[in-house]
């Protein structure tokens, strides 16, 4: 695999998740060496980091994001940067919530399907990176 | 992401969904499973063939509806999730709450 690296630029209101979604497929097409279950853990992954980006900006009248994506022989990582103010997102150590709960998952399921979750303030953008080791292959 | 509903006897909805469960179709797919529950339709079975992701949010709607399905004396059921959908389910601890039936005629049964 070569290293492949794709940015998509998406501002909510009127770009929702759905775009994420799209661009990810995009992705998917130029590294077919990554595995199904690779895909779907980190998709999953991702989406709860761009909702939970796109929903805390809601009361401040939108957000842009600048999201990049690299496959290379090692893993996936993605790196997601936005307009919102600081401080939104508690990330660390989020425990599951009761299974009756209705809200409250997204962190610990980024948390459950990633290897490791940044977060960083540079230049008055949120930046947050995520990143995913390849699956041991059989050989 | 459109919902459909279709009945069977005098209490179940089957809704099904065609297209990602995400922050996007949360809320219709609450709206469609309030209105099974206000025409007495209790009993509700979420068809989730077609649906080939689901986030938190998604997982969040259907468990308000197990809710407001239990809170009539009735209950919330799923058909065949995809790999992902079970992922979800799991890694969120509510497998035992939204245990996957696999055909329609069985998450019908009393």
């Amino acid at each position: 695999m070569t290293e492949e690296r794709k940015n998509l630029v998406f501002s909510s209101p009127p770009d929702d998740v759905d775009a994420v979604h799209e661009f990810l497929e995009s992705v998917w097409t130029a590294n077919p060496e990554v595995s199904e279950y690779d895909r779907m853990a980190f998709e999953t992954a991702l989406i709860e980091l761009a909702s939970n980006v796109i929903q805390h900006a809601s009361g401040e009248g939108g957000v842009t994001c600048v999201l990049s994506v690299t496959a290379d022989e090692t893993g996936l990582v993605a790196s997601l940067a936005d307009t919102a103010d600081a401080g939104g997102i508690v990330l660390m150590n989020r425990e599951m919530p009761d299974e009756l709960s209705e809200s409250g998952r997204g962190i610990a399921l980024i948390q459950a399907l990633v290897d490791d979750l940044r977060y960083e303030r540079v230049d008055e953008r949120n930046v947050w990176t995520i990143s995913r080791a390849r699956e041991a292959q059989a050989e | 992401m459109e919902f459909t509903t279709e009945t069977i006897g005098d209490d179940v909805a089957v809704i099904r969904g065609d297209g990602r469960l995400n922050m996007v179709s949360a809320q219709p797919l609450r709206d469609t499973v309030k209105r099974a529950i206000d025409a007495g339709r209790h009993r509700i079975v979420v068809e989730l063939s077609r649906v080939p992701f689901m986030d938190s949010s998604g997982l969040g709607a259907l468990i308000s509806c197990l809710k407001s399905a239990r809170e009539t004396g009735g209950d919330l059921r799923i058909v065949a999730p995809s790999t992902q959908v079970s992922m979800v389910l799991k890694l969120s601890n509510v497998d035992k709450i939204l245990t996957p039936y696999p055909s329609i005629e069985e998450a019908s049964r009393d």
